[in-house]
């Protein structure tokens, strides 16, 4: 019963809050250039427009390009089933860790890339190359930092750190986590296309990655990929928020007003560091292509630093 | 004797071998029949390996002594000693065989009238057996005559399409490097037998004093880690692996080099004992290079089979890493943490078999059909060659280490035992724990970037040549080698605990440590994690949520968008012309971008040559990148350049060539020995 009630709970929130997400982030984009912007909803509009189209389906591609949406977005799915939205509705067990959410996502970020390699469009080689190289650059400081905060709550699973951070009382308060929090912050930007690193905007083939992996889709095909992505944000934006701001030790009360309340401070983490993620869009320019690797450099070095302040210089004593 | 042992059963095992090997020899007249006589022995002859060696694991506990010649000349016995880590290589080794010999009966084939295919048989059930008895041999000196001889068969093997220069080159080389190895081995073996007055590896090596085991230890090493293709002792690796026909690769791929790991835990590990932690730092150290160097030259190679080869280092040095945490934590007595490295390296070790042997042969099946290794001639063989781009796939996913595959089990297995290595406090050991763990990760990727290369170039997009657009899928048979190895792999990664189990069993033998209490698993059908110190995965849960995930997906957009109909229609080009296969993204480009970010590794020159008189419509473009073979020319060069220099100096001053002075350093040898036995 825990479980069903988990899971449904977790399907419902992530897949309705992540298209969410990019409305905060577009509307808050727009507002820093004087504009008003689409409505906070349009994604879902989108998504449920692209859905009832047909798809152009390019005669070059083979079972990839079409099985390519689905695993994209089932393994965005089964990712998020691993990062509780909050520690009250969680089951005994979720039988997966930070290493194997890393895997999940590796799997359909794979079928992606091949899906762009499979049209025989250049657009598509480049941007599974530049992928191919983001996400090279990216991996060891996702695992560096998810593993120092796992070492110190002593455990890999996603729902025992999140338990464990519950008693750290505010953790930004410890340098680990403030390295912690910037590395990760900037793998969000990283790992979910954003500017400085990608731009979810663009259409110029000097410059996108995402997008230029996702050209050759259309119709249904299109939104699962289009929602596929959104989920993975949400799901990087989740274990950023549950584990540097974690929030279910402030709910007192039990039952089912605790679940709500519950949601509803996810949902307030949520809010603020989308439009945290929107302030950085409005406030970098895209990078020259060769010089995110120096980005991805800060990234680890911050969570390097991290580790080595708490199991080196001992700052676990602190 | 009984006739059910597992001894009757590894002496039948190679007693069968032989046979394959005189069979082969026996029909070198009709070459069809003796492909299939000589490799439908070598599989029963397989087949008979798997069940001994699991019979040997799982019921019988008391180590294997076959003692098959006993000669009065010291040293020179004949003697087989089997225990659970011999067994367990076996079974890696059989296993293995089984597919590569089913893959040979079409593979082989295409030899037929052209070369001398008995021959070829010969060698390779030879090959077979000598890594069979590397694994069994009871003592160090007949150890090292196996050893010799598997290195010599697969010689013959790297040179055996010989018409090619650069095989020729490949397998001089192959053959310098792992007769250095040897060498190696030989001051080690010697040191033992000094010290102990035995060539017994299964004996006590307590006499040694720590000193010498250090030294030992190192031999052992450079030894052992040339015949693994550790980094920096790698440069044969690359170039025979390619070079040699795709079965034999997968066999050296898959299981020769891991003898060397066999050798290591046999000699090093048991026979010497962990004496201090530098030994297992060094061996992570080591590990981490050959993971990130020889990941980073695999994602830049456009042929197949040096991608592959490049990618057996990779793999070699995550094996290396489990290997010296085990070390570690033995010399510091986790034993618990030790024993869960241990099995993370064999189980890596294990799945690397499977997975590596399964890409050789679709390289092997790929060449079998288009006559190229190179990718930038290659493409869209998916439709030519569906199950042979199937079976890639699963291969690929398999060694990017990406669930529901086995390769992923074996990584999560060292990511939890680095996990466990790392307390507060121990400074060094730390650092170097995290910066594996970072390692690994980088690795992951990019293992999985240069699969996305193998597979996307090769098979998808539009054919590159002639022979892409005519290649039609191989014969069946070589389609079920492959396919049941990446059936096991996909196997595996679903329900990893009866292999685990298996691996937990060896270790337990090995080192009197077992993690079964922590191994849990629960009821095969309906949830199987796999728990380790708290920390729970279950590939087939994933698996079933994600294909629970995919229909419902189909249903919901079924309700929302109605049927489904598409519209086939040509790639957008931009609104220019047709498009054409040239205008795809090559295998150069695709890896350029890491190429350039890691140019210190590559140090690329690059050429191009435009010719016709309009400079933007020009008729041709030629365009070349070289790599400077660093390894080559920073560390063995130097060496050569030395030891060629100090030959030529003493040919002046020693061999002049005049008898005179030869009989002179006849006598001052005598005089010398005769003085040394007088008064020493």
């Amino acid at each position: 019963m825990r479980n069903i009630v988990y899971i449904v709970v977790q399907i419902l929130v992530i897949m309705l809050v992540s298209p969410l997400v990019n409305g905060i982030i577009r509307k808050v984009k727009a507002f820093s250039q004087k504009r008003k912007g689409a409505p906070l909803l349009q994604m879902y509009f989108d998504l449920f427009k692209l859905f009832k189209k047909n798809s152009v389906v390019s005669d070059v591609s083979s079972w990839a390009f079409k099985v390519t949406p689905y695993i994209f977005f089932s393994t965005a799915l089964a990712a998020a089933l691993l990062v509780p939205v909050s520690t009250i509705v969680t089951p005994q067990e979720i039988p997966g860790d930070i290493i194997m959410l890393v895997s999940v996502l590796a799997l359909g970020r794979f079928f992606m890339m091949i899906a762009a390699l499979d049209t025989a469009s250049t657009f598509g080689g480049m941007g599974s190359s530049r992928e191919a190289m983001i996400s090279s650059l990216i991996e060891p400081s996702i695992l560096v930092s998810l593993f120092t905060v796992g070492l110190i709550c002593q455990s890999t699973s996603m729902q025992q750190m999140m338990e464990a951070m519950k008693g750290t009382g505010i953790p930004l308060f410890h340098p680990v986590y403030i390295m912690v929090f910037l590395a990760l912050f900037t793998i969000i930007l990283a790992e979910t296309s954003r500017i400085p690193v990608d731009d979810p905007a663009t259409h110029l083939e000097l410059t996108m990655v995402h997008e230029a992996m996702l050209l050759e889709y259309s119709g249904r095909h299109l939104a699962l990929m289009e929602l596929g992505a959104a989920i993975k944000q949400l799901v990087f934006i989740t274990v950023l928020v549950n584990l540097i701001f974690p929030h279910d030790q402030l709910i007192a009360i039990t039952g089912i007003s605790a679940v709500v309340l519950s949601l509803f401070l996810y949902l307030m983490k949520v809010i603020f560091i989308s439009i945290a993620i929107a302030f950085a869009e409005v406030f970098t320019v895209k990078f020259r292509f060769f010089s995110i690797p120096n980005l991805a450099a800060l990234s680890f070095i911050l969570s390097f630093l991290g580790f080595l302040q708490y199991f080196v210089l001992g700052g676990s004593n602190v | 004797m009984k006739i059910f042992s597992a001894s009757a059963l590894f002496q039948t095992s190679i007693l069968l071998y032989l046979l394959a090997a005189i069979a082969a020899l026996v029909f070198i007249k009709q070459q069809k029949w003796d492909n299939i006589i000589s490799n439908i022995i070598c599989i029963i002859a397989a087949i008979f390996g798997i069940a001994a060696s699991l019979m040997k694991i799982l019921v019988e506990d008391m180590p294997i002594n076959i003692s098959i010649f006993h000669s009065t000349i010291p040293f020179i016995s004949v003697e087989l000693r089997i225990d659970h880590l011999s067994a367990f290589f076996v079974l890696s080794l059989s296993l293995l065989v089984v597919c590569v010999s089913l893959y040979s009966i079409g593979y082989i084939s295409h030899y037929i009238g052209k070369r001398k295919v008995g021959l070829f048989n010969f060698l390779y059930s030879a090959f077979i057996l000598s890594m069979f008895l590397v694994m069994t041999s009871g003592n160090a000196v007949f150890f090292l005559l196996t050893w010799e001889a598997m290195s010599l068969l697969s010689y013959f093997l790297v040179v055996f399409e010989s018409e090619h220069e650069e095989n020729q080159a490949a397998g001089t080389l192959y053959i310098i490097m792992t007769h250095v190895g040897t060498a190696f081995l030989m001051v080690g073996f010697m040191m033992m037998y000094s010290y102990t007055q035995s060539f017994d590896m299964f004996g006590s090596s307590a006499d040694i004093p720590i000193l010498a085991k250090n030294a030992m230890f190192i031999m052992f090493l450079i030894g052992f880690g040339t015949k693994a293709g550790v980094i920096p002792f790698h440069i044969w690796l690359p170039c025979a692996h390619p070079a040699a026909p795709s079965n034999v690769s997968a066999l050296m791929s898959g299981i020769m080099i891991k003898t060397a790991i066999y050798g290591m835990l046999r000699f090093i590990f048991t026979y010497l004992g962990v004496q201090s932690t530098w030994w297992g730092a060094l061996i992570i150290v080591l590990g981490i290079f050959s993971s990130t160097l020889g990941v980073s030259y695999a994602f830049v190679m456009a042929n197949i089979k040096k991608l592959l080869a490049y990618s057996s280092i990779e793999n070699i040095g995550i094996i290396f890493i489990g290997l010296g945490i085990g070390f570690i934590a033995q010399a510091q007595g986790h034993l618990t943490v030790s024993a869960l490295a241990i099995i993370a390296s064999l189980f890596h070790s294990f799945n690397h078999t499977l997975f590596k042997g399964s890409l050789f042969l679709g390289a092997g099946s790929i060449q079998y059909a288009t006559h190229t290794k190179n990718m930038e001639e290659l493409g869209g063989l998916i439709k030519k060659m569906p199950l042979t781009a199937l079976f890639v796939l699963g291969g690929a996913l398999s060694a990017a280490s990406i669930v529901p595959f086995n390769g992923f089990i074996g990584e999560w297995l060292t990511y939890q035992s680095l996990f466990a290595n790392i307390v507060p406090g121990q400074a060094a050991l730390n650092i170097l724990s995290i910066l594996s763990v970072a390692v690994l990760a980088m690795t992951g990727a990019m293992a999985a970037a240069s699969f996305v290369k193998l597979f996307g170039i090769s098979f998808l997009g539009l054919p590159r040549s002639e022979q892409a657009l005519q290649a039609k899928e191989v014969p069946c048979v070589m389609n079920i080698g492959t396919g049941i190895l990446v059936t096991l792999c996909l196997f595996i990664g679903l329900f990893p605990l009866p292999i685990l189990k298996v691996v937990d069993k060896v270790v337990l033998n090995l080192m009197g440590t077992s993690l079964i209490g922590q191994l849990q698993g629960g009821l095969l059908i309906a949830y199987y994690p796999l728990q380790i110190s708290g920390n729970v995965i279950s590939p087939l849960l994933f698996f079933v949520v994600l294909v629970a995930v995919i229909l419902f997906a189909l249903l919901v957009i079924r309700i929302i968008g109605g049927k489904y109909s598409e519209r086939k229609y040509g790639t957008w080009d931009c609104g220019f012309e047709a498009l054409n296969s040239r205008m795809q993204y090559s295998a150069a480009g695709f890896s350029n971008p890491i190429e350039i970010v890691f140019k210190i590794l590559f140090r690329p020159s690059r050429k191009l040559k435009v010719e016709g008189k309009l400079a933007y419509h020009p008729e041709s473009i030629e365009y070349t990148t070289v790599w400077e073979s660093i390894f080559e020319k920073h560390l063995y060069n130097p060496i050569f350049y030395v030891i060629k220099m100090l030959s030529r100096r003493t040919k002046f001053i020693i061999q002049t060539g005049s008898i005179h002075s030869y009989l002179l350093y006849i006598f001052v040898v005598v005089l010398v020995l005769m003085m040394y036995n007088t008064f020493v």
